[in-house]
């Protein structure tokens, strides 16, 4: 009963994302792109994180697809479609080869490196000036992709959205979910089952990252240009991890929730307060962390819901 | 040929010998107790064995297949399960879903036949109330969900790290039969850590003492207990 | 025996380093070793509070930031010289890190590791925000002479203010190693850093302790702060670098490993400075500190994989 009811909603609130540039003005439609990536890297990094593994690295990865996409299309002439998904099999490569040295790493250090690692991108790309633009970055000659229209541009950040929810579904309804949770909660009984834990932690983290590079890839292809610092920004690492703490990690909905909430706020404010709006993200990380770890799903939870341990 | 034997095993930590040139050996229906004083090494050896740590010295060996640095996971694979002192249910799974992981990852089934499966086990072992949040459970049946998860590994050789601790008179006899019938018709070759002597008589056929991390007596319960090293061990260490 | 030849080749090829930098390029050395002592100025408070508190703070060197932007405050409304400044803003600077401590990480000491982690870099982003809220992301810099002293050696004409910094680390090296291994509440300290349940066994209030170390901490950090403002201009984020560089040159010393910040700080210094003498190489120095993060964090873990 309830589960149909909240199907019904999904499949509303779907129809609705999907139809909303046939109503919308290009401001909301913007906001509701702005969101909608946030969300879709909500979404990745709780992926991840339900093996345990906190990542600080979604803005490297997000840069290093949307450099792919932007120099494949400016330097090797792809198609602006094709470099998106270029932008996602080349941030899934790098992924897997650096998963291979830090996917051994655990807790603070994993999470430091992925840091590190994003602002080596950030210099790399910064410095290799004659190939990718250095400082001032690069700017696609033939604009941006669909001609810029905005019920297009949209539908292509929805398109991304949707590839980072099937995902992230998989992850909850196949042996993932099982190889993911057994591993985050004890490693040692993990391999006593049987659950090769390097293997399951490298498709999750290829997995993400690569979905993390197609954001950048729609992103760049959305704008038109990139620089180092617009890509690279610690706001595609810090805005996600806010979203997804606020609206409970874990699961696929609490980033959604997350995002959406915190992503009308700080429109708003961004309005109210053009200089330090995001102030707000840091004390919501803060509160959360503090007083409501599992989010806002602590709030919304049914009584009877079979993971809730105080009632009953 | 022995289910599982070992050779000169050996490990240090940092200068300490933890086990100390072990030589063993296991039989298909067997139910062997490992027993000793507090720190005489019996966990560690079964963390040498199941693979969780490697050997600095020695060999072990599995079905006649040498298996001495071969990683945990695989040996849960071939048939090696073990329970945990220290249990840890993983939160946010089910009573069932726990039991799930080991037929998924062990045995590579897919999540409707581990569901079934799991499902028959906890038949088995008398767990109800299967879609129940492993925070909800009783110590007992917490004891009984890590014996599931373990079997679900379908093994041929089951180790049992303290599983009677925390239970009452009852409850522990319960345990006892309960590993006696699964031992005997799965043709098990079962190893008991176990603190409580009346148990390992009941439930052992032989034991092994390990002190300091060597093996000094191996026989019957009651012949070994009447050894005057394994006395003086007991007695020497300060615990029973 | 195998340890003590690869310490005596490194020693040996340092030593030879250092001469053949000498004599080919000197101010790389002067400009490394000013570097290091302001890297590790602001590392080893870092260093204290993981090797006994045992959290990453993340939000280390925005710490140092706002006691920057505190000090900055007072001297525009006072006219006073930033190195007046520096004692009371380390006081300052500490009773926050206290009030922060307390409020916040300190709720979060009990659950685990990442939580602590994520609030820490919570704290660093609302700091952040809030200078620049109230700051804007407008740079500020008070201009003072005795900064631009220099000295010349042959024919070559170097600054000499900087070496300040490289005395800082040497006096928080030694003056904390003095405070943890002979005042009675510095051996506290070390008591709980090393073993929290036995201290408390002893009667060592552990919080209280973990309130205290954090807080001197600050104290150190808050002092930089002011004396960071002597050389430099600064804006909300410049403190984010050194959150990251202190957590590299802990990460090679060791947790715990206070005089090896020092010669971590040397290595970093040198040769972020040397990337930076040649034209060629000159923007890659910044990548120096991440490289060699990832280098000795992940052949840590290789080797404790090993043994």
């Amino acid at each position: 009963m309830n589960r149909n009811v909240s199907r019904i909603f999904a499949a509303l609130f779907g129809i609705l994302a999907i139809a909303l540039p046939l109503f919308a003005g290009d401001y909301p439609l913007q906001v509701a792109r702005n969101i909608m990536l946030y969300m879709a890297l909500a979404i990745t990094w709780d992926m991840l994180l339900r093996s345990g593994q906190i990542s600080f690295g979604i803005a490297g990865l997000f840069g290093v697809g949307a450099y792919a996409a932007i120099l494949g299309v400016i330097r090797a002439g792809m198609p602006a479609w094709f470099s998106i998904i270029f932008a996602a099999i080349f941030s899934g490569v790098v992924a897997f080869a650096i998963g291979f040295l830090i996917l051994r790493l655990r807790a603070m250090y994993f999470s430091i490196v992925t840091l590190a690692l994003g602002e080596i991108f950030r210099i790399i790309i910064h410095n290799l000036h004659d190939f990718t633009g250095g400082p001032e970055g690069v700017v696609m000659q033939q604009g941006v992709i669909f001609g810029g229209s905005a019920g297009k541009l949209y539908w292509l950040t929805l398109a991304g959205l949707a590839v980072a929810i099937a995902a992230s579904y998989w992850f909850e309804k196949s042996k993932i979910h099982f190889a993911l949770t057994a591993i985050r909660n004890n490693e040692i009984s993990a391999k006593s089952s049987g659950v090769n834990i390097f293997r399951w932690l490298l498709l999750a983290f290829v997995v993400t990252s690569a979905i993390q590079g197609l954001l950048g890839g729609i992103f760049v292809q959305s704008y038109g240009f990139a620089t180092p610092d617009t890509v690279f920004s610690a706001d595609f690492t810090l805005l996600p991890l806010a979203m997804a703490l606020l609206g409970g990690v874990y699961s696929t909905r609490g980033p959604i929730f997350g995002a959406i909430l915190l992503g009308l706020v700080s429109e708003w404010l961004k309005l109210k307060i053009p200089y330090g709006h995001l102030v707000v993200y840091g004390i919501i990380i803060i509160i959360v962390i503090l007083f409501m770890p599992q989010g806002l799903k602590q709030l919304v939870r049914q009584p009877a819901n079979k993971t809730d341990r105080r009632s009953a | 040929m022995s289910k599982l034997k070992t050779e000169n095993l050996t490990r240090r930590f940092l200068g300490l010998v933890a086990v100390n040139n072990v030589s063993f050996s296991m039989e298909e229906g067997e139910i062997l107790g490992i027993i000793g004083p507090n720190g005489a090494g019996k966990t560690t050896f079964i963390n040498l064995i199941s693979g969780i740590i490697m050997p600095s010295e020695g060999l072990i060996e599995y079905k006649g297949q040498d298996i001495t640095y071969i990683p945990a996971h695989e040996r849960a694979r071939m048939g090696i399960a073990r329970t945990y002192q220290l249990i840890h249910p993983l939160e946010n799974l089910t009573l069932i879903e726990n039991v799930m992981v080991g037929s998924i990852f062990a045995k590579g089934n897919g999540l409707k036949e581990a569901r079934r499966r799991a499902e028959a086990l906890c038949q088995e072992l008398g767990l109800t109330g299967l879609d129940r949040d492993t925070s909800r459970l009783t110590i007992l049946e917490i004891k009984k969900m890590e014996i599931a998860r373990a079997l679900a590994n379908e093994p041929e050789v089951l180790f049992l790290d303290e599983v009677m601790a925390g239970l009452n008179a009852d409850e522990t006899k319960d345990i006892i039969a309960m590993v006696q019938k699964i031992a005997q018709e799965r043709h098990l070759a079962v190893g008991v850590v176990e603190h409580v002597m009346g148990v390992i008589r009941e439930l052992t056929h032989r034991v092994i003492v390990l002190e300091a991390g060597e093996l000094i007596a191996e026989g019957k319960y009651e012949d070994v207990s009447k050894n005057p090293r394994v006395i003086e061990a007991y007695l020497g260490g300060g615990a029973a | 025996m195998v340890v003590k030849r690869r310490t005596a080749i490194i020693a040996a090829m340092s030593i030879a380093a250092t001469i053949a930098l000498i004599l080919w390029k000197p101010t790389v050395l002067i400009y490394g070793l000013q570097a290091a002592g302001l890297y590790a100025a602001v590392a080893i408070p870092m260093g204290l509070v993981l090797g006994i508190v045992h959290i990453v703070n993340l939000s280390h060197g925005e710490f140092m930031m706002v006691a920057a932007y505190a000090a900055y405050s007072a001297c525009k409304a006072l006219g006073m010289d930033p190195l007046l400044a520096i004692i009371p803003t380390a006081i300052v600077t500490a009773i926050f890190g206290w009030v922060i401590f307390q409020l916040t990480i300190r709720r979060a000491l009990k659950g685990p590791e990442l939580n602590q982690l994520i609030l820490t870099f919570g704290l660093a982003i609302a700091f952040t925000q809030t200078i620049n809220l109230i700051f804007t992301s407008q740079t500020y810099k008070i201009p003072l002479d005795y900064v631009s002293a220099s000295m010349d050696i042959g024919d070559i004409t170097f600054g000499t203010w900087s070496f300040v910094f490289v005395a800082v680390a040497i006096v928080y090296t030694y003056g904390l190693q003095f405070f943890l291994t002979k005042t009675t509440t510095g051996k506290a300290a070390l008591a709980v850093g090393q073993n929290p349940r036995g201290a408390a066994i002893v009667g060592i209030d552990v919080y209280r302790t973990y309130g205290l170390v954090f807080a001197l901490a600050m104290a150190l950090v808050g002092a930089m702060g002011a004396l960071f403002l002597t050389k430099s201009a600064i804006f909300p984020g410049v403190g984010t670098p050194f959150t990251m560089k202190s957590f590299c040159l802990i990460a090679m010393a060791g947790v715990g490993n206070i005089p090896g910040i020092l010669g971590a700080s040397v290595l970093l210094g040198v040769a972020e400075n040397f990337l930076r003498a040649f034209r060629p190489t000159r923007d890659w120095a910044e990548i120096v500190f991440f490289v060699l993060i990832i280098v000795v964090i992940v052949g840590r873990s290789l080797k404790g994989r090993k043994s």
